[in-house]
Parts: C-alpha cells; structure tokens; sequence
C-alpha cells in the first residue's frame, strides 16, 4: 500500500516541480531494531517517482561502513539529502508527520543550493572558521518542529562548515536520553549549546558563536 | 498508522511588491477561514503565518466539538483541509513568515512587515493571531523549559512513556491534552488553582474515573524542581497552607493564554490583557483593519467562534472593498 495519498502525491509533484539540480537521497538501514527502515525506504521511493530530479540508493548499514563514514553517517536508520555536492543534510528516522515537510524542504535547498536566510545571518556564515554541528530534535507531532530543522538545513546550504541532522527523538530515544532531551523542538550545537523551541537565526547565530568561543 | 503531513513553505512564492485585498496575518481557523470566503469570492488574498499552518488548533490532539465531525478531528488534520480549501481558491500562503509591524498608508493601503524585513501591501489586513500559553512566572520555569517542562502535550508527550507527569491547570485545555497522556504515562497528576475544574463536564469525567489520573485541587503551584531535569513541582495547597513537593518526570504547564497583539498595540484598541477591540463586523478602530479569533476581545477561545468571525470579516471586507472602489 502507499504511504502517501494522492493529494500529498500531487503536492509533492508541485513543490518539487521547478528543482534546478538533482537530488539523491542515500538512505542506510539496518536489518535489526529498525521498525520504520522498509517505510523510510518505501516513503523516499514513492517522492523520487514523482519527480525525474530525485534519485534513491539505499545501503544496509552494517554492511556498507565506508559510505556511511564518507557520508559522516554513525547511526541508522539515516538519510543523507545530497544535492550538486554534499551540503551536510541529514535526517536521522522516518519523516513522517509535521516531518515530512522537513524531508521535501531539505530536497528543495539541495536543489538549489542557496539560502533564504537574511543577510546578516549569511554573512556571520561566511565568516566561519570552524566546523558548526547542527542537531535538532524533533516529533514528528510537532508543528514547531519544521521550523527548527528547516533553519539548520539552511544554514547548512549556506555554509561548508555548517552540517545539519534532523534527529527523530522517538526512534533515537538514547541520543535523545544522552542530550536529556525532553521538549521538541532542540537544537545543539556542536554537542553542546542548547537552543529551545523554535527560534529565530539570530539565536542559533548566537549559541555557534558560543560554542566555537 | 504513519501520517505525512506536507506544509509547503510557499506554493507560490508571494512577492512583497504586489498590492493584495486582504493580507490575513496568522493561519489559524480564524483566518483560513477569511481566506477561503475572501480568495473564493475572487480576492487576492495572502496569508502570513509565524510558525506553520494550524494555529493553536493544530496542537491539539482531538477535537470532539466542532461540527460535521460525529466522531472528533485530529487538530493537525481539521487545519490540513482548512488549508486546502483556501489554497483551492488561490489563497497564498508564507509560512515562518512572522509579521513585526502593520502600517496603515494612504486610505485602503497598508503596509505589513515581516520579521526577514519582507514588506507586504494589503489594500484590508486581518489580526488573526490568537494566543499563546501563558507562563507562570515561578522559579525552575524558565530553566527546566525542554528538560521536562512543556507548553505542549500534543508535542512532547510521547517523551514520557512510562513516566510520572504532572499537568498544572484543570482547565479544558489542560484536561483535554492531558488526558490523552494516560494511553502511555505512568500517571497523571492534575493541579489546580481553583477550588473546581472550570472545565466542560465530559472531560472533568474522564481525567476522575481514570485509574491513571489525579486531580487535586486549590494547588498554588510555587516552584519547579529538578536536577538535570524536572524531578518535581511545589505546590502550596491553598486551604490548608501546607507546602508540598509532588515528584515528577515531567510538567506540562496550562494556566491559560496571552493574546498575540503586542505588534500592533499603538494602533487598535486593546482590553487589558492585550485582546483587541473590534465591533460586531470585526472591524477595528482604522479603517480596513479587522481582528477575529481568540486574539479578539471577550471571544470565548473556540474554535467554531473563530470560524465565525473569519466569516464575518470576509463579508465586511467584500463591503469595504467595494465602497472604497465607489469612492475611487
Ligand atoms: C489544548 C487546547 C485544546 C483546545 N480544544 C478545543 C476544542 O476542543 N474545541 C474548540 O472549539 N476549541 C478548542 N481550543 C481552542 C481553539 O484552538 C482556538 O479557539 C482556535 O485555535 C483559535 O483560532 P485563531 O485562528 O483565532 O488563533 P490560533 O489558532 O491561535 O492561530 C493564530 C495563528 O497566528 C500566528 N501568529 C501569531 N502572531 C503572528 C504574527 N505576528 N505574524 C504571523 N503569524 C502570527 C500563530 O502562529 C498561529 O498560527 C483548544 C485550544 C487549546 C490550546
């Protein structure tokens, strides 16, 4: 059975429909303790159909260690969303729910390849000399949630250095234990500066600079 | 059952330079419901929307009293075909897309300012921007905010499997998504200032004859515990004045909402909470600038209100719009 009905579908064809560059999603499985690994699979097949930019190739985990490790994947189930080069969008879990939207924004930035972000926020960006790590924790019942994710895939289209993961909290429940995350949506930087909720990019903009300080 | 749910961020990418007839500032059931009158009836209507689609309604998980849905609606998904029905009329939506400023110009021209500095032009503005939760302003609050302390059930819930929460305030709002919390918690524990729950009976009945759930009542909630994470709430119980710590996982706060008005607050009149006055056709004081939804003074927050007063203002605004053209 499909995932996604066809109304979702027709959608997906629109907001997918104008994508100047190629998109592929590398997804990595595992064969144990993975109950959502043949939906992510199934789900990212049935986005890819309807779109002639969007290609699939799918690995095992377990197995496929060198193109997880090129890719910086240390965990599965993983998507990495790859455009023209590897901007850094990852999504860690299934996209479904308020998520799904997360997935197609990611596939549109990797297609384009540039940001919406504000000026200011750009070129605080450009001025990086460091490595930024972006995780956000997400529900996927969580209707602030995109807003958060979306914002570190930008800033992850806009700069080299800035890598983005979307953690889906319910299937990475030791990450999340690890971080003692228990609100959605969380941002952290470089493992350690926390970002509550929704913010604006001049919050995350500011804990970067205080993790890199 | 996986659900996939799309909120395209611009369908159709709204350029700040065209003058629209109705710019509608929050895409709650309040103002898609403007939308679907104003865009269906040949208007060129835009929506801006701070967060994502839904408003408040969204976050809530069923909602058993709006009419046409016998068995109740998920939120998420009665504001998904809110949406549609607008889009399917040319409604135009920008989401993440927080307004900061409203400028009335000339007569029938606004100016609307969003938050990345993008400037809209409205030729009529709807305020429909509803509330958020309130805070209680207690020490542990803001320290314990996304380290076990919620505004959102719907949201965060599901990180309390098995655990012990406790839910401050009995009212609907609290009752009715605190009660789903009992499918997978521990144990539920309602506290409430109020010597009585205000809320409608049916839920009151649910959250008492659950094996699950404690209500207690006339609980001044004074202080938020935990050590990485919240381990507890202080509570002062108001009729015998003793002090008592509650352990807990977690807390999910609903003391009641703030209306979202301060933006335009040198511009309409306001009660003294903040709700902004407007006259039985939403209009408020300025010309071409209405205000509907919970953010509208002495509206009772519902969501079928919300929706009639989205209907009354596209009906004012058709009227408006036509004289304003008679006037030339
Ligand atoms: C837990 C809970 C349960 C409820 N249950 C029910 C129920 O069972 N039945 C019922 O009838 N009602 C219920 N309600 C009430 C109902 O949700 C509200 O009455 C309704 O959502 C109000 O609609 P609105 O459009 O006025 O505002 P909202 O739904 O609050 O929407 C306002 C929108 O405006 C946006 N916004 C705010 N400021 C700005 C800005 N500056 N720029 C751009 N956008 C902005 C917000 O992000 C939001 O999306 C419930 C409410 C809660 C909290």
């Amino acid at each position: 059975m499909a995932l996604l009905n066809e109304e979702i579908l027709q959608n997906v064809t629109e907001m997918l429909s104008d994508m100047p560059n190629a998109v592929k999603l590398v997804i990595f499985t595992k064969s144990k303790d993975c109950e959502y690994c043949p939906q992510i699979v199934q789900l990212a097949e049935e986005v890819a159909a309807v779109s002639d930019k969007v290609t699939v190739e799918t690995h095992n985990f377990d197995a496929a260690q060198d193109e997880a490790a090129a890719l910086n994947i240390e965990m599965a189930p993983a998507i990495a969303i790859l455009g023209e080069k590897d901007y850094g969008l990852r999504f860690y879990g299934i996209p479904s729910g308020y998520e799904f939207s997360t997935l197609l924004h990611g596939i549109q930035k990797a297609s384009v390849g540039i940001s919406d972000l504000d000026e200011s926020t750009q070129a605080f960006l450009g001025s990086l000399k460091k490595p930024v790590h972006l995780q956000v924790f997400v529900t996927p019942t969580c209707p602030y949630c995109p807003r958060a994710a979306v914002l570190a895939y930008e800033m992850a289209t806009e700069s080299d250095l800035v890598h983005a993961e979307v953690v889906e909290s319910m299937e990475f429940q030791e990450l999340a234990t690890e971080f003692n995350v228990m609100g959605v949506p969380l941002s952290i930087v470089n493992g350690k500066e926390r970002v509550e909720g929704a913010a604006p990019p001049e919050m995350i903009v500011k804990a970067i600079k205080a993790a890199l300080a | 059952m996986l659900e996939f749910n799309l909120q395209p961020e611009t369908k159709k990418k709204a350029t700040s330079g065209d003058l629209y007839d109705v710019v509608i500032v929050g895409a709650g059931p309040a103002g898609m419901t403007t939308a679907i009158y104003t865009s269906r009836d040949g208007l060129k209507t835009l929506i801006l929307e701070k967060e994502s689609v839904g408003g408040l309604a969204a976050t809530t998980h069923l909602i058993e009293n709006y009419p046409g849905f016998p068995d109740g609606i998920n939120g998420m998904e009665l504001m998904e075909r809110f949406r549609k029905q607008a889009e399917r009329f040319g409604t135009e939506l920008v989401e993440f897309g927080e307004v900061v400023k409203v400028d009335p110009r000339d007569a029938g021209r606004f100016e609307v300012h969003a938050q990345g500095g993008q400037v809209y032009q409205g030729r009529t503005v709807v305020l429909a921007t509803g509330s958020r939760p309130k805070k209680l302003g207690i020490p542990g609050e803001k320290e314990y905010y996304g380290r076990g302390l919620s505004y959102c059930a719907t949201c965060d819930g599901p990180f309390f499997r098995d655990k012990d929460v406790i839910v401050i305030g009995a009212g609907n709002s609290g009752l009715q998504d605190g009660i789903p919390m009992l499918d997978y918690a521990n144990h539920v524990t309602f506290l409430e200032f109020l010597p009585t729950s205000r809320a409608e009976r049916i839920l009151q009945d649910r959250a008492r004859e659950h094996p699950k759930s404690t209500l207690r009542f006339n609980q001044q909630v004074t202080e938020i515990k935990g050590d990485k994470t919240v381990t507890g709430v202080v509570a002062i119980d108001r009729e015998t004045g003793e002090e008592q710590l509650f352990p807990t996982d977690g807390v999910f706060i609903y003391v009641g909402y703030s209306p979202d008005s301060e933006f335009v607050a040198d511009l309409v009149a306001r009660d003294k909470w903040g709700y902004i006055h407007s006259d039985e056709n939403m209009r408020t004081k300025v010309a071409g600038l209405y205000a509907i939804g919970d953010v509208r003074a002495d509206n009772p927050a519902q969501l079928s209100i919300s929706v009639g007063n989205g209907t009354r203002a596209a009906l004012d605004i058709r009227e408006y719009l036509l004289k304003l053209e008679a006037e030339g």
